[in-house]
């Protein structure tokens, strides 16, 4: 799991300057998941490949650190990684190397291969987004996006309290810290450090819920009821946000034709590797 | 427990998000009916407060470590598994997109598992339980179960979308969550117990509904 003090500093980048950063809100998600989900219906590394390319030249005109963004990745890759690693053990096709019981299966290494393409795509263009977007502008976007208004509240309304929580947790982290306190320390009972763990999450849990409380209070006094709407700054996508989206889509149809009519001339990178 | 993009077929992906949407419809109506407007700041605050709670890694013997998830404990205070189904749609939806934990094609899968399945779960074996064995007891039973089965929805999942075979996935995903299902158990019941003893009005099931 990622440190979550760590979304600060991903707010922090996110509000800089740069053409990928100025594109509206709903563009920028749009492409995301349009990204996404092209990669996980790809069955070839043509297509991902070329758009792992192309999100590394967007990284560039973000003007994010392409160490940073790989040190992110890296982080983002153990659960996905372990399932990854069993696959040319464990997928039938023919063997190409055995060490007593141990078989690697070449469908099974392909697969592996696919599977940690698709993988690195769209964790890269998550961080992409994430790096270029603040929280509340996702907000915001996914209320333009006309989700239904229960949600879309909930979630703008989370995204506002997220930094406080995140600052009362390290603040309670700071004082077990500062008594010696250690989650992973064997000089103490483990018993008694599940109960401290424990305390710190039932006091969050409070904190949270009374929290709720006070912001609902503070709320109503504010004029706000069922029927009160959340305030949209009226800013429609620009030239420049229908192009970023235009070219997206224009690279994945002509990556499209190219796999559809040259499949047999890129050699490896056109082969099915897909097993579902 | 949280699946990334690319493991799960496109098609399948579909099915689970149709599955979410049916769900957040009840949900949003169960809020509806049963919180008064209070419920869109409270669940949006618990939601920011959850998401800070998963965060937290605990040491699990055996050299692992685990982090709670909570699915069972939002629908043991509210008593009701919607309550989690909305926490956590906008949870995961906002781990997705920000550190790129769990999938976005991937969010209906997610949701199914740890909120609808590990609520559910978890709440109605504490109803089942609690008049036998007591409240804490039983709702400690409902958060271990709730982990496990959740687990084991996600290994089918991956089974059926062919990326892990069932018979290795099966047993390594279950038996890993039989232990992380204890801390699970253990984080849930002590909250359960503090929150009895400072705002006993919080629980539904002191309104009498239990």
């Amino acid at each position: 799991m990622v440190d979550i003090t760590q979304i600060m500093r991903f707010d922090d980048l996110a509000s800089q300057d740069s053409p990928i950063h100025n594109l509206e809100g709903r563009i920028k998600l749009i492409s995301t998941i349009f990204i996404i989900v092209v990669c996980v219906v790809s069955q070839e590394l043509f297509i991902p490949l070329i758009l792992e390319i192309f999100l590394l030249v967007v990284l560039k005109i973000a003007k994010l650190s392409y160490w940073d963004s790989f040190k992110r990745l890296l982080m983002l890759l153990p659960f996905g990684g372990a399932i990854i690693i069993f696959q040319p053990f464990i997928q039938p096709g023919n063997i190409i190397w055995s060490y007593s019981w141990l078989h690697v299966t070449d469908a099974g290494l392909n697969w592996a291969i696919l599977l940690l393409v698709r993988l690195i795509v769209s964790l890269t263009a998550i961080i992409i987004y994430s790096s270029t977007t603040p929280l509340q502008e996702m907000a915001s976007s996914f209320r333009k996006l006309k989700m239904p208004r229960d949600l879309a509240m909930i979630l703008s309304i989370m995204v506002r309290f997220l930094f406080l929580f995140i600052d009362e947790l390290a603040a309670i982290r700071k004082s077990q810290k500062s008594r010696n306190f250690n989650i992973h320390g064997k000089n103490t009972p483990y018993k008694w450090r599940v109960k401290q763990v424990g305390y710190t999450i039932g006091m969050m849990f409070l904190k949270a819920y009374e929290q709720g409380e006070r912001v609902h209070k503070s709320m109503v006094s504010r004029g706000f009821s069922d029927a009160s709407e959340m305030f949209d700054e009226k800013k429609s996508p620009e030239r420049s946000d229908y192009l970023y989206l235009f070219t997206i889509i224009l690279i994945v149809i002509v990556l499209e034709i190219i796999i559809f009519k040259f499949s047999g001339q890129l050699g490896y990178l056109g082969q099915n590797l897909g097993i579902n | 427990m949280h699946i990334p993009d690319g493991f799960i077929p496109i098609s399948q992906c579909i099915v689970y998000y149709v599955i979410l949407i049916v769900a957040l419809y009840f949900s949003v109506k169960w809020a509806r009916s049963n919180l008064d407007e209070k419920r869109i700041p409270l669940l949006a605050v618990l939601a920011a407060g959850i998401f800070a709670i998963m965060s937290m890694n605990m040491p699990i013997p055996f050299g692992t470590s685990g982090h709670m998830v909570g699915g069972a404990l939002v629908a043991i205070v509210f008593l009701a598994p919607e309550a989690a189904v909305l926490v956590f749609t906008v949870v995961l939806l906002i781990q997705a997109l920000i550190f790129g934990d769990g999938g976005i094609t991937a969010l209906g899968a997610n949701v199914l598992n740890m909120a609808i399945i590990g609520g559910s779960v978890g709440l109605y074996t504490f109803k089942g339980l609690n008049g036998m064995i007591g409240k804490y007891a039983a709702a400690g039973v409902g958060a271990w179960l709730a982990t496990v089965i959740a687990a084991l929805a996600c290994a089918i999942e991956m089974a059926i979308a062919g990326t892990f075979p069932a018979n290795i996935g099966i047993p390594s995903m279950v038996l890993y969550h039989l232990f992380i299902g204890i801390i699970e158990a253990v984080l849930t019941v002590i909250v359960l117990v503090a929150l009895d003893k400072f705002r006993p009005d919080l629980l539904a099931w002191n309104k009498g509904d239990a």
